[in-house]
């Protein structure tokens, strides 16, 4: 098993009465590793601790063996890819990137290969002599990936890469990641959207509340969602009529009349929303006005993960 | 039923009508300075000087060999000016983001999205800073006049000078205009509260260092129409009925101050816009 | 829309995995200066910059104005020459107006403006997250930009002065040339000034959690309040060191004696290596501060 690139124990980060990160322990191995949680969930504090821009309030964290606060040794082997929108507007890209790889201690002939090198992978050599201030969203996502791989970093950290990119960006991206990651890089990608990391990669780190609810391989993790069961609430004009039409379902585990709402809790959630809305174009159960999940799915595995 | 479940309704309650929107912005930006300690620090040593006025007073009512306090227009006039370094403190403190931290967030497209013209907005923000300026500086010395008639016993001082109250009310609010509308202004045009910050204590001070060489180098003080605190303190002056103190005819000093709240108004009305068209 | 292409792996130096890749990061002072380039053109063509120029500007119209004057025979400057008042010549408006102006206001502004803000505008940018992920320490950043604020306020300031010396100097008899070393040495003045005042509010930007309101409080307040005040006091302040080494003689009679009774209230019986290793002292010890301060510190960015 390969040493852990990043790691972190008992670590915490509260900021006044909040908590930003609970008592995480975790290793992050080689490869790529999907940080996984809804807004506020804590992936861009851990990405800022493991980055050493915040400062552990209890535990710690290590980056190449080493305690990463207060050290910008370990930055030479580092790159990251920050969610904030922010640059020297007036700068080119290509002036920007360079200039920020000559920190890394490159001569100026030597950053400008690499910042050339870093602009025409993401696919920006058209437009890097342009300004900043010009460039699209998806063209301000893309130099910020490449002033974070310039320099050839064995540890990437993208907090929130794909936001604001078109498909197509997207795709190329994702290859990009992968790429890295058979070349023997450490990625630790964030985002909020499972399909997203699945595409990246299946280990992922899941997180909710700043505490770890989960890490291994996502379609374990996914079979977890899956096994436990999911409830559904459907408004209807004639709940009765629609219950007496999923009672027979295998998939239907119980019906719960609750006010004028039907309760549903089913182990099978894709087969069930299918059948439903079979249901509701059949126009033979009435109207359905409303169908909503009570279960936050994360936080609903994490009660499940607890209770085992 | 619990208010998570009971989902989106529609509003059936009683609406104020139209044009009292500023009422709440003006609302909601005081209760947001109030709940910050550094504010209320900052205003409680802006009532240090009416405490020691409010003890000089009680020294010239009480002890007889304390006829050096005695009360007069020009100890009110005075009071204003030692105010004055607070009320540049709670003008940059509570002033250089209201406009400002609004355009940064992209806010004004929300406000002015709502059944809010740009003036009750641009009232709103300026009512804020209105009621803290009169905070500082009527307030505590309608304070002291109240003090020095309660103090006295008896009200010969109001009515030998009756002038006094309606002097120190238009002042007031005149200084209070003025800043108010300077500071606002000046953040309307930047996204940086410290930005603004520096652009309103630059205009003060640069202003008033121009007017100083100038006027050690000309021997008269006739250039301190310059000087933004300059004019103020000339209208003061005649407002008080106290000689004027600088050589700048105070009616060209009034002009002066009417003038850059106009520029203010004007700078307003260009900035506080929903949608920034970029050319 | 270009393609990506796939990426190429630069050559690298013998890695040991666990530990750090050879330390090829540049040493303090050489990633200072390149955080000086890397943030020198923000500066210098920032709204900040034009701010600048209003303010140094005004020194320059003012002394067109009196060139004007004095060219059109309006000079008002105390007394007709002719009797017992003499006039005030052009050196003497020159050392007001670089007492008066530059020392008083000009430097000690930019100080507090920009000095407190050197990491404060990243922060608020949110650039500063760049700065901070690179190899280089978080004190060599904050040298760096001090360096740019030192090379942008000396661009802006010293042509201002330049300006002023050779429009008013001549007026009403003054010489260029025979006024010049003075001319230098209040250059010179002006540069440790501006440097001294960026290094002090450059700490007192890493460390207070109002630096404006403080550093205007410490120029407007502090430092004029001890001046009146007699002991020692005074020397808690950058002023009374800096003044002590303002070279220039001032007029004794008319208009200008109060003038330069104030200056003479302001100006020190120590000598003048006193006074410059004073200045030097506090420079010093105020960027070691500002550097400990921001390695030590931590700035949560706005959500």
């Amino acid at each position: 098993m390969s040493p852990a690139v990043v790691s972190a124990r008992s670590l915490s980060k509260w900021y006044g009465q909040v908590i930003g990160l609970n008592d995480v322990t975790l290793d992050i191995p080689s490869g790529v590793v999907g940080l996984l949680g809804p807004n506020g969930a804590g992936k861009s504090t851990f990405m800022k601790l493991v980055t050493g821009q915040l400062k552990p309030s209890q535990g710690s964290v290590e980056v190449f063996g080493r305690p990463i606060w207060g050290d910008p040794r370990a930055y030479a082997r580092m790159g990251y890819c920050p969610d904030q929108d922010a640059f020297y507007e007036r700068m080119t890209g290509l002036e920007w990137v360079t200039a920020l790889t000559r920190l890394y201690g490159m001569d100026d002939a030597a950053a400008g290969q690499a910042a050339t090198r870093a602009l025409d992978t993401v696919g920006l050599s058209e437009v890097a002599s342009r300004k900043i201030g010009a460039y699209s969203k998806g063209m301000r996502q893309r130099v910020k990936l490449a002033q974070a791989i310039a320099n050839d970093p064995d540890l990437l950290l993208l907090d929130e890469p794909l936001a604001g990119m078109d498909p197509p960006n997207r795709r190329r991206t994702i290859g990009l990641i992968k790429t890295w990651a058979r070349m023997g890089k450490t990625v630790v990608v964030s985002s909020h959207i499972l399909q997203e990391i699945e595409m990246m990669t299946s280990t992922i780190l899941l997180i909710n509340n700043g505490r770890i609810l989960a890490e291994g391989d996502v379609h374990q993790i996914r079979d977890l969602i899956d096994e436990h069961p999911h409830k559904v609430s459907i408004t209807a004009s004639d709940t009765r009529r629609v219950a007496r039409s999923l009672v027979e379902d295998p998939h239907v585990l119980s019906l719960n009349f609750d006010g004028n709402r039907l309760v549903v809790e089913t182990d099978q959630p894709d087969t069930f929303y299918t059948r439903l809305t079979a249901l509701a174009a059949q126009g033979e159960v009435g109207t359905i006005d409303e169908v909503t999940s009570p279960d936050d799915n994360l936080q609903a595995v994490f009660e499940y993960l607890v209770k085992q | 039923m619990p208010i998570h479940d009971q989902t989106y309704r529609h509003y059936d309650g009683p609406r104020v009508p139209l044009g009292s929107a500023w009422g709440v912005i003006a609302e909601a930006g005081l209760r947001a300075l109030v709940r910050k300690k550094g504010f209320l620090l900052v205003m409680f040593f802006a009532w240090i000087p009416f405490v020691v006025q409010a003890v000089r007073l009680y020294l010239w009512a009480n002890v007889p060999q304390m006829e050096m306090f005695a009360p007069s227009p020009q100890m009110f006039r005075q009071f204003f000016e030692q105010q004055g370094f607070f009320v540049l403190v709670v003008t940059i403190y509570a002033g250089a983001g209201l406009i400002a931290r609004d355009r940064r967030a992209h806010a004004l497209q929300l406000y002015l999205s709502k059944p809010l013209t740009r003036t009750e907005y641009v009232a709103g923000k300026l009512a804020i800073l209105i009621v803290l300026l009169l905070m500082v500086t009527w307030v505590p010395a309608i304070g002291l006049l109240a003090l020095q008639v309660a103090f006295a016993g008896e009200l010969s001082f109001v009515r030998e000078n009756l002038f006094l109250l309606p002097a120190m009310t238009v002042f007031g609010f005149v200084y209070a205009l003025l800043a108010s509308f300077t500071m606002l202004a000046l953040s309307s045009l930047s996204t940086s509260t410290r930005f603004v910050a520096v652009l309103y204590s630059g205009v003060l001070l640069f202003t008033q260092a121009i007017a100083t060489v100038l006027e050690a180098v000309m021997g008269h003080s006739s250039w301190s129409w310059l000087s933004f605190r300059a004019n103020l303190a000339q209208v003061g002056d005649v407002v008080f009925r106290l000689a004027p103190r600088y050589d700048t005819p105070w009616a060209v000093s009034l002009f002066v101050v009417i003038g850059i709240v106009l520029v203010s108004v004007w700078v307003l009305a260009r900035q506080v816009r929903g949608v920034e068209v970029v050319t | 829309m270009t393609e990506a292409r796939a990426p190429q792996p630069s050559p690298r130096p013998p890695d040991d995995t666990v530990g750090l890749r050879g330390d090829s990061r540049p040493k303090f002072l050489a990633s200072s200066i390149r955080v000086l380039e890397l943030t020198l053109g923000e500066m210098l063509w920032s709204r900040r910059t034009v701010f600048m120029l209003l303010v140094v500007g005004g020194p320059v119209l003012i002394a067109c104005l009196l060139r004007l004057l004095a060219s059109l025979d309006l000079t008002p400057f105390g007394g007709d020459g002719g009797g017992s008042q003499p006039r005030v010549t052009g050196p003497a408006i020159f050392g007001l107006m670089v007492w008066g102006f530059y020392l008083r206001f000009t430097v000690p502004v930019l100080g507090v403006f920009y000095g407190t803000s050197l990491i404060a505008n990243e922060v608020e940018d949110k650039t500063i997250t760049y700065l901070f992920t690179r190899p280089v320490s978080r004190g060599a950043v904050l040298v760096g930009k001090y360096l740019g604020y030192l090379v942008c306020t000396s661009v802006v300031v010293l042509p201002s002065v330049t300006v002023v010396y050779f429009v008013i100097v001549p007026v009403l008899g003054g010489g260029v040339g025979e006024n010049f070393p003075t001319f230098v040495t209040d250059l010179g003045l002006l540069v440790l000034g501006l440097a001294v005042y960026g290094a002090l509010f450059a700490f007192v930007g890493a460390w207070f959690k109002h630096p404006l309101l403080t550093g205007l409080i410490f120029v407007f307040g502090w430092e004029p309040a001890t001046m009146l005040i007699p002991g020692y006091m005074k020397s808690f302040t950058v002023s009374y060191y800096l003044q002590g080494l303002v070279p220039h003689a001032m007029p004794q009679e008319g208009a200008m004696s109060l003038i330069r009774s104030l200056v003479q209230a302001f100006q020190t019986p120590t000598s003048v290596w006193s006074n410059l290793a004073w200045l030097v002292v506090i420079w010093l010890s105020a960027l070691v501060m500002a550097v400990w301060a921001v390695e030590h510190r931590e700035y949560v960015l706005e959500q």
